[in-house]
Order: structure tokens, then sequence, then C-alpha cells
């Protein structure tokens, strides 16, 4: 199965009195590497929240799927919220994620995560503690679960902030792949200079949808500009000029 | 097999010189069989609730049993065993915290001791007000627990709840647990997650206040937490973690109830369990210290 087509309709998204999203509306289409990018407080993170039916609102979400039902859906979180001193190795966060026999009983063996893990560079890693790992090798792992079971849909929460050079090469790996697999994939990105290379649609949001193309045709030095001054937000206009 | 005829194989053995001579005791075979029950249940449900940062509400849970303790003697139900009143009224008490919790902004730490100052406030305005009709001095066995007062009632009570508990505990384990690192992923992963979270609050009570009886309100929250922070400080894994919660657990209940009679001490039941739990932490420490200072 390929990935699904979203279909964002309308959308607002208002937290007590801040509107969040203003009649956002835009297509992702099916197995396309879709960005999303935008200031801080830009509703990039919401959008995707409401996507994942964890945000009230109004407007129309709808996911396309090709099949007769819907498929997998993965994500992968900014970050996990988790005390650092707690004794759980890599394949137990695997196994908390992924399996239903309780974790402390050990990996279950129809599910292979020592290949996830070697996906994202992590083989041989399976036993260290999740809490030790430093920021760039738990965003690795963070990959490595969205890819059990394989993703028919992929959404990416800023997934390249902790990264190294050899966690990018990897990353881009792995949307290669994932893209040539006919997954969908909505990426929401601070990095502009990636994105160029590797999304095949980019929108620019902040509050409402300022343009939404092909990337090396959008990421303008003048539509940046006007992305991250539409609401005045100085320091994302400060990174973007420096 | 029925508690009787357990009880008398237990006081047979015993009798035999197979087991320790206080279990010839059919009361001390009870507080035993409390103990084998509800130990591993506490040990196991502790990992999740020191992992889920719960520490704090399971002790307030167990403060709220002796309000409802209160309530029960008041509506007439025995002083031996008011169930009705204790589940009733703790159960009360921990979804409104958890509701609350959900739409103050308030952090969970604040908003528990609100709640257990006022519970406790409440248990002790009824107890006074109660202080003709009972004889208070039966109150301490709530606050600290008694091996005197386990009857065939309160065995089957821990034991259904034992078991209720570990069924839903045991196949729900990951999904609870994953709640707690990232509630977005976990709705993503199809974790049901604030329904999870009620249900989890549940679980904790009803295992806290079928433990009363035998560890009392005062200490039965920490029978959750020492043991799983014992586990926590010494594994290195989930496995680790889970396992040496419940054998500590087990041992610091077992220890607890059949120590200070075999060595005569007045020591009620609860303070001795945790008195054990707290050695065993103790040893679980000192075992960290040593194993870094091998590591150089």
């Amino acid at each position: 199965m390929t990935g699904p087509a979203i279909l964002f309709d309308a959308v607002d998204l208002t937290l007590g009195r801040t509107v969040i999203l203003d009649g956002v509306s835009l297509r992702v289409a099916a197995g396309t590497v879709h960005a999303l990018v935008g200031p801080n407080g830009g509703g990039k993170s919401s959008l995707i929240r409401a996507l994942l039916g964890q945000a009230p609102h109004r407007g129309t979400i709808r996911l396309d799927w090709p099949g007769d039902g819907p498929g997998t859906v993965a994500y992968v979180p900014q970050s996990v919220e988790f005390d650092r001193g707690l004794p759980l190795t890599v394949e137990d966060f695997l196994a908390v994620l992924c399996q239903r026999r309780p974790a402390f009983l050990g990996p279950d063996r129809r599910i292979n995560y020592g290949a996830a893990l070697d996906r994202v560079g992590m083989a041989g890693k399976a036993r260290r503690r999740f809490g030790a790992l430093s920021g760039g090798e738990r965003q690795r792992v963070l990959l490595a679960q969205a890819l059990i079971p394989a993703p028919d849909l992929i959404v990416l929460d800023e997934p390249m902030t902790a990264l190294d050079e050899a966690g990018i090469a990897i990353f881009k790996t792995l949307l290669a792949e994932l893209s040539a697999a006919g997954t969908t994939i909505l990426w929401v990105e601070h990095d502009l200079a990636q994105v160029r290379r590797l999304a095949t649609r980019v929108t620019g949001l902040n509050r409402r949808v300022l343009f939404d193309g092909h990337p090396m045709e959008m990421l303008s030095p003048e539509r940046v500009f006007d992305l991250f001054s539409a609401v005045p937000r100085r320091a994302g206009a400060e990174r973007i000029a420096s | 097999m029925s508690f009787e005829a357990l009880r008398a194989l237990v006081q047979g053995w015993a009798g035999a010189g197979l087991l320790p001579a206080g279990l010839t005791h059919g009361f001390l075979v009870n507080a035993l069989l409390s103990g084998l029950v509800i130990g591993p249940v506490l040990g196991g449900l502790g990992t999740l609730v020191v992992t889920k940062r719960l520490a704090f509400f399971s002790e307030a849970v167990g403060h709220a049993a002796l309000t409802g303790v209160a309530i029960g003697i008041l509506v007439g139900e025995p002083y031996t065993g008011p169930y009705a009143s204790l589940f009733g009224y703790c159960l009360l008490f921990a979804l409104l915290v958890n509701y609350t919790r959900n739409r103050s902004n308030l952090t969970a730490d604040t908003l528990i001791g609100v709640f257990l100052s006022v519970s406790l406030a409440l248990g002790a305005s009824l107890l006074l007000i109660l202080a003709s009709r009972v004889n208070i001095h039966i109150l301490e066995n709530v606050l600290f627990g008694s091996v005197l007062t386990v009857d065939d009632r309160d065995l089957t009570v821990l034991l259904v709840v034992a078991l209720g508990v570990t069924a839903l505990m045991l196949p729900l384990f990951n999904r609870l647990l994953l709640a707690s690192f990232n509630p977005a992923l976990a709705r993503v992963r199809g974790v049901p997650v604030k329904g999870l979270d009620y249900l989890f609050i549940v679980l904790v009570t009803v295992v806290t206040v079928a433990s009363v009886k035998i560890i009392g309100a005062i200490l039965v929250g920490a029978l959750l937490v020492i043991p799983a922070a014992a586990a926590r400080v010494v594994a290195s894994s989930l496995r680790g973690f889970f396992l040496l919660s419940v054998a500590f657990a087990s041992v610091a209940a077992v220890a607890g109830i059949l120590l200070p009679v075999q060595l005569a001490l007045p020591v009620p039941s609860g303070g001795a369990i945790i008195l054990a739990a707290g050695l065993l932490f103790l040893g679980a420490l000192l075992a960290r210290l040593f194993m870094k200072g091998e590591e150089g």
C-alpha cells in the first residue's frame, strides 16, 4: 500500500483567545515528502496534533487512503519525556512502543527490532540504557520506532534538531527509502536548506498558509522573510536573516 | 482449596517444624497469605507508580483510607472492615484528584497536597465525633496495620483485587508506560491515554485500599513506592526493574509479618513491612555505591 493523500480544509484552531490556526487549507499528495515550515508558534506542531486527532479544531482533515482501509500511521515526536535514570534499554523502549507482550518479559521475537535499529545506525546498541544515549542517538531510536511496523504515513516533528552529521546522513537515506516505498511523509522542519534538498513540496505556515509549492520556487529569501515576519517574531526573522 | 483448608495445611507444616513456629497461629497464616497475595502486586504496580511519578498520589490515597474508615463507621459499617465506604471514598478521592489535575493549572503535587489536607481534616473531624461510639484504639489498626485482624473476608477481598489488578495490569503494562513517555506518540499507537490514566488511578486505589488492613493507612502507599525505588536503583533493564520490585515487595511483606512474631517485637505489621522495605532500599543504595566504586 502506498501512503494516503491528506486534505486540510479551512482548519481553525483556537486555544483560549489565541488563534493558532486560521482557515488552513492545503493538500498533501500521496507518496510525497511534504515539508511544513514557519516560525515558532506559527502552528506547525498544532496542525500535526490536529491531524493526529489530538487538538480540537474546526474544519475538515481527511486522509484518503488508497486501499480498502486505513494503513499504518507513524509519528516521530521531537522528544520523549521520561526519567533519564529509568532502567530502560533501547530494546525495552522499542518493546514498550511496538509490542503487546509486557516489555519486562523481553522483546517479542516476531518483531525485528535489530533491523530497525540497523537502519538508523544504532545496531549493537539495543542493550544500551535509553536515558544514557545522546540527544542525537535518542532521536535515531525515535526514528527506528516509526519503522515498526512499516509506515504508510509518517509524521515527523523536527526530527533533525538533535542529529549530528552522521545522523543527518542516515535520516536522508531513510527519507529516500520511505519515499521510494510510496510512504506519505509530512515533515515539520526548521532547517530550510535541508527542506530545499529533500522535500518534494513545502508549505509555509504562520497561522495561515502563506505559500505552498515546490521548495526551490517557494523558499526564496523574500518569501521566507515574509513568512517569518507576517506576525512579528523577531527571533525567527533574525535567525533566517543570519 | 478453601482458606480454612490452606490454613490447616500451613499450620500442620508449622507444627511439624517445616515452617516457623509462629505459623501454628491461624491469624498469622492469614496475615502471611495476605502478604504473599498483595506483595507481588504492589511491587509490580509500583514500577508504574514510580515511572509515572505518582508516588505522592499513592501516599495520598492511602491516607484517604482513614477518612473512608471514619465514614464507614459513621454510616454503620463494621469497624473491622468498612469496605463499601473505604472503596467508595478512596475511589471518589482519587478520581476527583485526577479530574481536577487535568483541568487546573496547578502542578500535581500542589493539587494532591490540597486534597490530602482537606481529606485528613475531614477524617480527623469525623473520628473525633466517633470517639464516643467506638474504642478509638481500634483505629490504630487502621493507621498502622495489624496481623491480628485479617479474616477470611479480608483475604477474599485481597485475592479478588490482586487477581483483577494483575489481569488488567499485565496486558496493559506497555500502554500504561507509553502514555507517560509521550501522550501524542501513545495516541498514534492506539493507546487511549486519558482512559488508561483513569484506569491506572483506579488500580492503584483499589490495591491500596485492599492492603490497608495489613499495612495500615499511613504506610500502605510506601509499599508501592519503596520496593520499586530500590529496584530502580540497582536494575539495568526493565526486566530487572520489574522482577526486583516484585521480589523486594514480597520479601518485605513476608518479613514484616513474620519477624515481629518470631522475634517477639511489639511492632505493628505495617511498620515492620515498611521498615523491611526500607532496609532493602538501603541495601540497594549501598549495592549501587559499591558497583559504582567497582566501575571506578
